[in-house]
């Protein structure tokens, strides 16, 4: 009863954690893990970093130009909205 | 969060967001497969709403449009749950999901064509699938009703051609790390196909099928469904406040339990049933670990949105994330409750378990998904959203409909749980204890389509609208989209 009942979920749930496992090793190895810092920020381009944004307050705004220089307008609609 | 200077944080290498132009390029690569398949997700994500108001009306008027055997609870049922799981759901999470690796790889889409094909396909399947099951053609499995040798070919055929299209242009791309969402999108594309085979698989009998049909239902809701919407949130949240996710190692750390752990939940939706107990405590143990990647997501949203949240009232696209965000942490720690026996004693066979699974498909998924399309969109379609009036209609008919639905179900299904437990209480006392929670329900239901049907319309018109007027730019300065207070009558 115990494993006939159950053969096909503990072999399917090996081949799921065993597939997990192997691109674990596969990210460690080509060093997916380092410099992550780095990594969180491959999304963003310099546009994305100096465009104004409405909702952030006069010491956020500030802080943005200090970091990445003077903001720019963003164009019509940049974050899905509409008018 | 303080600021990091550009120079400091982004090399102008591989850690860069790869600039305008390949942007560009990638969306225009996805742009015709990823708008079909959100065209289609709306159809079935209309088809689906009117299936579900139907099959809550049945609750409470059983009478109800009971003369046409295609109209009795047991089909429209579940054609609503096949429409809007294989449906909407998943064509939606597929069109974001067409949109985003190219972006996020740097690589235009390969075999857009075959991708197109494969959408077209997996949707002759779910017709022939959902048709059948109104026919009263139905496998009998929860979450596996659709025909497994004429409609689930079909699907897998078809989305075997997405999956092996976003795995080649995954293999040609041009970066060499790989962002949190391209593991989650990806994981979910390698993972999913694995589990829609076992569950369908046509050997499993007795106590063995009921195994592996729960351990696919719960994978399919984990693994698929919840990983894509995973990997959108931490696109879009930094995309669209124009700064890091909080935390990265936090991110990494939630996929990579996800990946290790989740497997192995889908046992305890069988707590009580004539399963080995080690099968069902494994299960128990590994639904208390989700907790560290529903924490770490958590954890990472907040703080990402900390001193930010005024965002939500200007995005459309930030606003359905983070509410989804938020479900996706509420929807886990219920499951996780649920998961240990006690509980379970209470709300299994309740419509507990109802509004438990909305907030996860809907208020979780369903959210995130409306919220990347509000972004993807206009950059597909190379024009602005219409109408702000109709977003704001939108999302607090969708809101106010899910927040009736869930309390009403969760309160009054609790007592209904309560009832069927105490052996002096008559059978019929839970029924009736049950009773006003399916008032609600309906009444959540029909809000909820209605927000569906606004959706709907506003993407028609954006599609649809004239060259001429695409044109013309709509606004010039970026006013909120949510008002309050006297900003209405300025924005009206």
């Amino acid at each position: 009863m115990m494993f006939p009942s159950s053969l096909a979920v503990i072999l399917t749930g090996i081949l799921l954690g065993g597939l997990s496992l192997a691109a674990f090793g596969w990210a460690w190895l080509r060093g997916q893990f380092s410099n992550l810092d780095a990594q969180s920020t491959v999304i963003l381009d310099t546009r994305d970093y100096l465009l104004e944004r409405p909702w952030e307050t006069g010491v956020q705004r500030a802080e943005r130009e200090a970091a990445y220089g003077p903001l720019v307008k963003p164009a019509t609609g940049e974050w899905g909205g509409a008018e | 969060m303080s600021m990091r200077p550009l120079d400091a944080a982004v090399a102008p290498s591989d850690y860069d967001g790869g600039g305008v132009d390949i942007r560009l390029r990638a969306d225009a690569s996805s742009r015709r497969p990823a708008l079909i398949a959100f065209s289609l997700a709306i159809v079935w994500l209309l088809l689906g709403s009117l299936w579900g108001d139907l099959a809550s009306f049945k609750l409470h008027w059983p009478d109800f449009l009971s003369g046409a055997g295609w109209l009795t609870f047991g089909r429209v049922r579940t054609a609503h749950l096949n429409s809007v799981v294989y449906g909407w759901a998943s064509l939606a999470m597929i069109g974001t999901a067409l949109w985003m690796i190219p972006r996020l790889v740097h690589q235009e889409l390969r075999w857009p064509r075959v991708v197109e094909a494969g959408i077209w396909i997996w949707n002759v399947g779910l017709v022939i699938g959902i048709g059948g099951i109104l026919l009263g053609f139905n496998d009998g499995l929860e979450w596996l009703e659709m025909n497994r040798y004429f409609a689930d070919p079909l699907l897998v055929i078809g989305g075997g051609m997405i999956g092996v299209a976003l795995l080649a242009t995954l293999a040609a791309r041009k970066v060499s790390h790989l962002y949190v969402s391209v593991w989650y999108i990806m994981g979910a594309f390698v993972w999913f196909p694995i589990l829609f085979l076992l569950g369908n698989a046509p050997w499993w009998s007795g106590v063995e099928s009921a195994g592996v049909n729960w351990f696919y239902g719960h994978n399919a809701i984990g693994l698929w469904l919840s990983a894509i919407s995973l990997g959108a949130i931490y696109y879009f949240i930094p995309k669209v406040l124009g700064q890091p996710i909080y935390s990265y190692h936090l991110s990494l750390l939630g996929f990579w339990t996800l990946a290790f752990f989740y497997a192995l939940n889908g046992m305890h939706h069988l707590i009580g049933g004539p399963l080995p107990t080690w099968m069902v405590t494994t299960s128990i143990v590994a639904s208390v670990l989700m907790i560290i990647p529903v924490l770490s997501l958590a954890i990472n949203h907040h703080m990402s949105m900390v001193g930010r949240f005024g965002a939500l009232r200007y995005s459309p696209t930030l606003r359905f994330v983070v509410l989804g965000a938020i479900a996706y942490t509420a929807v886990s720690l219920q499951g996780m409750f649920t998961a240990l026996r006690e509980v379970s004693r209470i709300t299994h066979f309740t419509h507990w378990t109802v509004a438990h699974s909305h907030v996860g498909l809907y208020l979780f998924v369903s959210f995130v998904m409306f919220g990347s399309m509000y972004y993807i969109m206009p950059r597909l379609v190379e024009h602005e959203w219409p109408s702000a009036r109709l977003i704001r209609w939108h999302f607090w008919l969708v809101l106010i409909g899910i927040a009736i639905y869930v309390v009403g179900l969760t309160i009054f299904g609790v007592l209904q749980g309560l009832a069927l437990l105490d052996p002096q209480v008559p059978f019929e006392r839970s029924v009736t204890a049950s009773l006003p929670g399916l008032y609600l329900r309906s009444l959540g239901g029909v809000l909820i389509t209605a927000g569906h049907f606004v959706f709907a319309y506003h993407c028609y018109q954006m599609v649809r609208m004239p060259a001429v007027e695409r044109a013309l730019p709509n606004f010039y300065e970026v006013r909120p989209v949510i008002y309050s207070g006297a900003q209405v009558e300025e924005a009206s």
